[in-house]
């Protein structure tokens, strides 16, 4: 419980200096708001009459209270870009996300948790070795490079899969899975990297330990020994280092996104940036870098209530 | 092991030294021209003798472009690495030598800044100063610092407690003197594996940056730009993305397995 309660006071103090970043980085920027809604070829008096309107003339300290004091408030503030409210805006273009952000993570295991295992079952071996060569060509190629690559392929050449564009999978679930899995297994590619090789390091610890000995010399199937004992014991270290990909994952969904015109999060972002909508650019990556920490403790906390040998008090 | 070890060197090594003899040579045999000048009846040429690797949608030349990429990415990726090692190295020494309350301020704001996909921050702070060469290095070296800080204070923490340490400061050594003599050569192993694969990283994020329109400008060679343009004639003129997604690919593999080989042998943890 202190544990806890320790963890969510240091999840607080981190997001408070998250949102001290977000409103920092944006306010280095040449030129401002009032300058972006009204262009640079405005008439400075009236310039200068929306600067006050919107207290840009404040001290950056009052700036930044009625910028948090907003965020927690669930006024977010309206885009320039879309001239919407930010807030519904980016609950919608976060749950797009999450469907490819789940699909890349299943996918990306799907590689990655049989690749190890086979990897660790024959150390050493060719099997090995072709298992790290391939995790290594997965991690060297440009995420955006294979997914022109798969568009090459399943878009323009098979034609079985749509090239670019965003399905609700409210609507249409079957669609919106089609659409986004050229752009989830594009980011999985990248990921099974590290991911195997923790499978890898991970299993053969356990193949090593006393009870996989046990469980063999009672002559329990290799099946049953690799799956059913040594796996379970080595998938916490996994999942601890997918969770971390998250971070990763979050970066790279803005290449790919932009790439595959999947109108989530980082296509969000993107735009946001190409278009510097300062009040969406601040929402966008204080969200994300908020989504990435969170998922870190969520990861953390599943894996002491998993693994009792860590379980602290 | 040891023999796919050495052959896995060797091919990483091999790799990186194609890719840097080609940044630091090709401004000799090519002319800068040469990369920027269009032939309008040449556009979007298949591999020939005339041009080895084909042209792109404007007749410039793909291998002219590609050689005179890898100076482009190679000399971003050395500079941002070099900047984050300028930033983070003192950080990080600081943080992990003298502890307490200072480590305790610094890691609480670089664990801030881990939770900005490192990609997210550079594209912000690109988009911010307003995309050219010069701020690309500045975007990339700072989204790096935060790691490269977090590695250096581990290694520091762990060199702190050895006993030569304890042994200099017995004998009085001054914490200047200690950081530079004992600390800093001890931490150089684990700072050298680093920067290798963030050089990785860096050419990996130059070339999504320029490739999203906010790193390098056209009409500079870079690999990122170039698949940027080979998007639309996709379907005409496939070789215009695969000669520089090649490129890329074979520079990344090679700074990886160097990355990784570098790791086996100068990494004490695993040895």
């Amino acid at each position: 419980m202190a544990y806890l309660v320790n963890r969510l006071m240091s999840v607080a103090l981190t997001l408070f200096l998250i949102s001290i970043v977000t409103f920092g980085i944006t306010n280095i920027l040449p030129g401002d708001v009032a300058m972006m809604i009204m262009g640079t070829q405005s008439n400075p008096e009236a310039l200068e009459g929306l600067r006050q309107s919107l207290g840009l003339n404040d001290p950056l300290l009052v700036q930044y209270g009625r910028w948090i004091g907003g965020m927690l408030s669930g006024n977010w503030g309206e885009s320039l870009l879309f001239n919407e409210p930010i807030a519904p805006l980016i609950a919608q273009k976060v749950l797009a996300s999450g469907l490819i952000v789940v699909m890349t993570m299943m996918m990306a295991l799907a590689f990655a948790i049989p690749l190890g295992v086979w990897a660790a079952r024959h150390r050493d071996r060719w099997q090995d070795t072709t298992s790290s060569t391939v995790a290594l060509l997965g991690l060297s190629m440009p995420d955006f490079f294979i997914g022109i690559m798969l568009i090459l392929l399943f878009a323009a050449g098979l034609g079985w899969l749509p090239s670019s564009g965003f399905v609700d999978p409210a609507e249409d679930f079957l669609g919106a899975v089609r659409h986004a899995f050229m752009p989830s297994l594009a980011l999985a590619l990248g990921l099974m990297a590290h991911l195997t090789r923790m499978t890898r390091s991970a299993m053969m610890g356990i193949l090593n330990q006393e009870f996989i000995r046990v469980a063999r010399a009672k002559g329990l199937p290799e099946r049953t020994v690799v799956w059913g004992y040594a796996l379970p014991n080595a998938i916490g270290p996994v999942m601890t280092v997918a969770g971390l990909q998250i971070g990763y994952l979050f970066g790279s969904i803005i290449v790919i996104e932009s790439l595959f015109s999947y109108t989530g999060m980082g296509w969000l972002t993107y735009q946001a940036l190409l278009n510097r909508d300062i009040p969406l650019i601040q929402s966008t990556i204080f969200v994300i870098a908020a989504v990435v920490m969170l998922v870190n403790l969520a990861v953390d906390l599943l894996y002491r209530v998993i693994d009792p040998r860590i379980r602290l008090g | 092991m040891r023999k796919f070890l050495s052959a896995k060197a060797l091919i990483g090594l091999a790799l990186v030294l194609t890719v840097v003899a080609v940044a630091i040579l090709a401004p000799f045999f090519i002319a800068p021209e040469r990369a920027t000048q269009m032939v309008m009846s040449a556009r979007l040429q298949p591999p020939s003798l005339a041009y080895p690797l084909g042209t792109d949608q404007l007749g410039r030349d793909l291998l002219a472009r590609v050689m005179l990429g890898a100076q482009t990415s190679l000399m971003i990726a050395v500079l941002a690495v070099g900047m984050s090692i300028v930033l983070g190295l003192p950080l990080g020494i600081i943080s992990g030598y003298f502890g307490g309350r200072i480590d305790n301020v610094l890691m609480r704001i670089i664990d801030a800044l881990l939770s900005f996909p490192a990609l997210l921050l550079a594209l912000t702070i690109s988009a911010v100063l307003g995309p050219n060469l010069q701020n690309t290095i500045i975007a990339i070296g700072i989204a790096f610092t935060p790691f490269l800080a977090r590695i250096v204070r581990g290694e520091a923490l762990r060199v702190v407690q050895m006993p030569y340490v304890e042994a200099a400061r017995a004998a009085g050594t001054r914490d200047v003197q200690m950081i530079l003599r004992h600390i800093l050569p001890n931490i150089m192993p684990a700072l050298i594996v680093q920067a290798t694969i963030s050089l990785a990283f860096a050419v990996l994020a130059e070339a999504a940056l320029s490739f999203l329109g906010l790193g390098t400008q056209p009409p500079m060679a870079s690999w990122g730009l170039m698949i940027q343009a080979s998007r639309q004639f996709l379907d005409l003129a496939p070789w215009t993305a695969l000669v520089p997604g090649a490129a890329l690919a074979i520079t990344i593999l090679g700074l990886n397995l160097l990355g990784d080989v570098l790791r086996d042998v100068l990494d004490p943890r695993v040895r």
